[in-house]
């Protein structure tokens, strides 16, 4: 079986699931198992799929259906870049399907037969947009399978109209960038002659094609490719067009279909900027293509879209709608990683090549680690709701005693997403700034993006020391004792729990072997050859015999996590030790107030407290939090005795 | 044989160190008793503040005590994993475990300890001062990248042992972006020791040592031993980056010398901590803000060579 094929039988498997869902729906529980059943088996074929793509070194595109009078075939390439993106999906979509069965009960008066159908027609087209070769047709087919699913479930909950603005913005938004792209794609094709199958919108005709459209009509590949950044900027969130629906879209959705809305879909439009800005560009057009103003583009737009949502997700005070912000800034980095390749690529110097695939390492290793960490942080997000049945963190606090094993996953996933060493997180974005700072020859404003960069992850700890500080430590809520009342435990069973332990397992394994991610991202590149990925593929076999590429650079910047975590480990134990030596009894009491202050609501330090010197600072950057600010219910005047 | 060299030179930066720290927390407190006219504590006081502390009652008050004895062991572990990334008047003992990313980073999460053992403590004066550390983090963390930074363009290499020596002065003709830095660097050291005028996060008269509020006994003292471990490390990287002349002189002379640059240094610090009186944070954010905008324009120097 080749990987197209599998890849093909896993598309198919979902399509097939969701209409058998649909009948079995009246009975919720069948409908939950049955779709995580059809996901298990898709993911499967998914993933040899990508596993033999990887391991063959990338296989040649294969057609399965042909219309040769409209140009419209149904080709599959499951190449190496492409693997990446169909093992992301189909690891994602595992725990999300898993964790749906008993979310899906926090909405009784909802039936599920629009959740599980369209949630399996979803990642259908995930699989077809991220594999096919047709620029047109079938990117139009899956792009709407994509979509009219989102749109669905976004107003899954259409009893509240705000779920209803949300999802309208969303499909209007993705219509607006389906239309782009696609027009992106006909003036690229347009009056030009057709090579190898014949098909006109195929990436084969249309890269064949450039190097001559370049010389001819260079402003008409810059529209093109402007259009192109507009489509998938605005499918992956990019300033300014993210924040239009984003922050809405992600919390309206049930909690697993934000995780895969946020931690895969958002990647499709990563996909497409590095397959159109890369790998459809041949080696030989790179003279007239001029990579370095794309590249100071896609950085100086990944950098804006980093600190703008960021600093807009410091000031929420809304579980989901804090993450929706985060997937913004971090999507920012990854835009950023592409932006410093092509930026050095610009350059044309064989010594800088290195430094343009470990730029392009990050943005790809980002892409994957963000899936993990924003789904598991989504995941984490729809427990505590399940849990203490709201999405404000001002209500929320204490939960770490009733909610362990949430909490110990919360903390692995904010500490990926913020960098801290030893997890995923970190790794990816120690990729990019080296990518960015290395890439100063192409400019002195790229190590002042990677510097932004820094700056940002800074916030972002901050964000996250929030969510979980506010969530999981300080003192507990009302909101939370009442929901916890005579109970020991507030968290269900273990299908919620198996799939975030899952994710933060993943976190942290990607974290300390760097070998495991930067192999899997050489693989990657050594298995799709076209266009610059050639020139990015060639450029690591000159960093390999370096042992995982822990020493990237020749040397020039290297990290072992696992060393370093040992030796945390080890002078951790001898700092216990000490604390034990004097032999000191131990015992628990209540804070200490000043005496004459009862801990009560009142006075709770709720998320809206946290940083606010700071926010006052970045309220011009906009993003005010939706509700939970100071007028929320629960922030009564205190009555003093 | 090779790793075991490099084990016991990791170990004796530990032990210089954890020696060494509380030794110029006594220093510290004396002059500063002395400038403001007091006898002072003796010398030796914060050893035996230690050790006291170790055999007093410890009292957990947050809901989560295992987050707080978590937060306290990795408090120190974090400071004592940088020594061993850091010249002590020696050669970087792991440099080959990671860059000057790395060492950025671990630096936060010294500070993240204190964060999560204050959130987990679980008082309203934890919480106030945690939310002004990190504030106060976000603030200094580009200051010293960019330090760090500028020192990776001009030697064109993230290695410690580059750049942690003078490497922000290796840029060509007048070191512009260096000397910017050094100058920012001197006007943000307080803050990053946690000294009067930029002790913000702990006050102890306004919200009680903020973060520490609720630690008492053993875990204070590992809290208190982190701190001081602190004041050694920034001192010591300032003086790697900044003062870098004689350290590569012959063992005990390069060492005693590099010693001396730090004991300076410290002295600095208690003079400015002992003559000026606290800002609020709205004040110091301000102030941290304009350094950062310098530091972006000698980020900017030294991407142009200078």
């Amino acid at each position: 079986m080749t990987p197209a094929q599998a890849l093909l039988i896993a598309l198919v498997l979902c399509l097939a699931g969701a209409a058998v869902t649909a009948v079995v729906a009246a009975n919720r529980r069948l409908a939950g198992w049955l779709t995580f059943l059809v996901t298990t088996i898709a993911s499967m074929f998914a993933l040899f799929a990508a596993a033999r793509s990887l391991i063959d070194g990338g296989t040649a595109p294969e057609t399965f259906l042909r219309l040769p009078a409209l140009g419209f075939a149904l080709t599959l390439h499951v190449d190496g870049l492409t693997a990446v993106f169909i093992g992301l999906i189909a690891s994602i979509a595992l725990p999300a399907t898993l964790f749906s069965i008993r979310y899906m009960d926090l909405y009784p008066d909802y039936g599920v037969r629009r959740y599980y159908s369209w949630l399996l027609v979803f990642i259908a087209a995930m699989y077809g947009l991220v594999s096919t070769t047709d620029m047109m047709w079938f990117f139009f087919i899956f792009w709407q399978l994509m979509t009219l699913p989102g749109f669905v479930m976004i107003r899954f909950e259409h009893r509240n109209a705000a779920n209803r603005r949300a999802a309208l913005k969303f499909l209007v938004m993705m219509q607006i960038a389906c239309a782009v792209t696609m027009l992106g794609a006909g003036l690229l094709a347009a009056g030009t002659p057709t090579v190898g199958a014949g098909l006109r919108f195929d990436f084969e005709t249309v890269s064949a094609n450039l190097p001559a459209l370049l010389e001819g009509h260079p402003g008409r590949v810059a529209l093109a490719f402007a259009l192109f950044l507009v489509g998938f900027g605005i499918k992956l969130g990019m300033w300014p067009f993210g924040q239009v629906w984003l922050p809405d879209a992600h919390p309206a959705a049930p909690s697993p279909m934000s995780a895969l809305l946020s931690g895969v879909m958002l990647k499709t439009g990563v996909y497409g900027i590095m397959r159109y800005f890369l790998w459809l560009v041949p080696a030989e057009a790179t003279g007239a293509y001029p990579m370095t103003t794309w590249g100071a583009l896609l950085a100086g737009l990944g950098t804006v879209t980093l600190l703008t949502g960021t600093l807009q997700a410091l000031r929420q005070e809304q579980t989901k709608r804090l993450l929706a912000f985060h997937s913004i800034g971090q999507v920012g980095y990854i835009l950023l990683g592409i932006g410093a390749c092509l930026a050095v690529l610009g350059l044309n110097d064989a010594a800088l090549a290195p430094v343009a695939t470990v730029a392009f390492m990050g943005a790809l290793l980002h892409t994957v680690h963000h899936g993990t960490f924003k789904s598991l942080l989504f995941l984490n997000s729809g427990s505590m709701l399940l849990a203490a049945g709201t999405q404000d963190l001002n209500r929320l606090g204490g939960l770490l005693k009733w909610m362990p094993v949430t909490g110990i996953t919360v903390l692995v996933a904010s500490f990926s997403i913020s960098g801290v060493p030893g997890f995923n997180g970190f790794l990816s974005k120690w990729t990019i700034y080296t990518g960015a700072i290395q890439g100063v020859p192409a400019g002195w404003w790229l190590p002042v993006c990677g510097v932004l960069a820094i700056l940002t992850s800074a916030v972002t700890l901050a964000s996250f020391i929030k969510f979980f500080g506010a969530g999981f430590l300080g003192r507990a809520s009302e909101t939370v004792t009442q929901a916890a009342a005579g109970r020991k435990r507030l968290e269900k069973d273990w299908t919620l729990l198996a799939p975030q332990l899952l994710l933060a397992a993943t976190c942290v394994v990607f974290g300390l072997a760097p070998a495991v991610a930067f192999g899997l991202a050489t693989r990657a590149l050594n298995a799709s050859r076209e266009g610059l990925g050639e020139t990015l593929a060639a450029a690591v076999r000159t960093a390999e015999g370096l042992p995982g590429m822990q020493a990237v650079l020749g040397g020039g910047a290297h990290l072992v996590p696992l060393a370093v975590l040992a030796l945390l480990a080890l002078l951790g134990l001898g700092g216990a030790m000490l604390a034990r030596a004097g032999g000191s009894s131990r015992r628990t009491d209540s804070p200490w107030l000043t005496g004459y202050a009862q801990a009560g609501e009142a006075n709770r330090f709720t998320a809206h407290g946290y940083y606010a010197e700071f926010k006052r600072w970045f309220r011009w950057i906009g993003g005010a939090p939706r509700s939970g600010g100071a007028g929320s219910p629960n922030l009564k005047e205190p009555d003093h005795p | 044989m090779e790793v075991l060299i490099l084990i016991l030179r990791s170990f004796a930066n530990v032990v210089v160190v954890l020696a060494l720290a509380p030794l110029f927390e006594g220093l510290l407190r004396k002059v500063t008793a002395r400038i403001q006219s007091r006898q002072g504590p003796p010398l030796l006081q914060p050893y035996y503040d230690l050790l006291k502390l170790l055999g007093k009652e410890d009292i957990e008050s947050g809901e989560s005590p295992w987050m707080q004895r978590f937060a306290v062991h990795l408090a120190l572990a974090t400071v004592l994993t940088v020594a061993c990334l850091i010249p002590l008047g020696a050669p970087v003992p792991l440099a080959g475990a990671g860059d000057i990313i790395l060492l950025v980073y671990l630096l936060t999460l010294a500070g993240i300890c204190t964060l999560l053992a204050g959130l987990a403590a679980g008082s309203t004066f934890s919480l106030i001062g945690i939310s002004r550390e990190m504030i106060t983090m976000i603030a200094l963390e580009p200051l010293f990248a960019i330090t760090l930074i500028i020192g990776a363009v001009n030697t064109g290499t993230f290695r410690l042992e580059t750049v942690l020596d003078g490497s922000v002065y290796a840029g060509g003709g007048v070191p512009w972006s260096g000397l910017l830095m050094l100058a920012v660097m001197l006007l943000s050291f307080q803050a990053f020791v946690q000294r009067v005028p930029f002790d913000i996060a702990e006050a102890e008269t306004e919200i009680m040592e903020g973060p520490l509020i609720e630690y008492s006994g053993p875990k204070l003292a590992v809290f208190k031993y982190a701190q001081m471990v602190r004041l050694v490390i920034y001192s010591s990287l300032f003086v790697a980056l900044f003062i870098p002349w004689g350290s590569h002189l012959v063992f005990p002379i390069g060492w005693l010398l590099f010693w001396a640059k730090v004991l300076v240094l410290v002295l600095l610090v208690t003079l400015v901590a002992a003559t000026h009186a606290r800002y609020r944070i709205d004040q110091a954010l301000r102030y941290y803000g304009g350094l950062v905008g310098v530091s972006f324009v000698a980020l900017v120097l030294a991407g142009f060579g200078y």
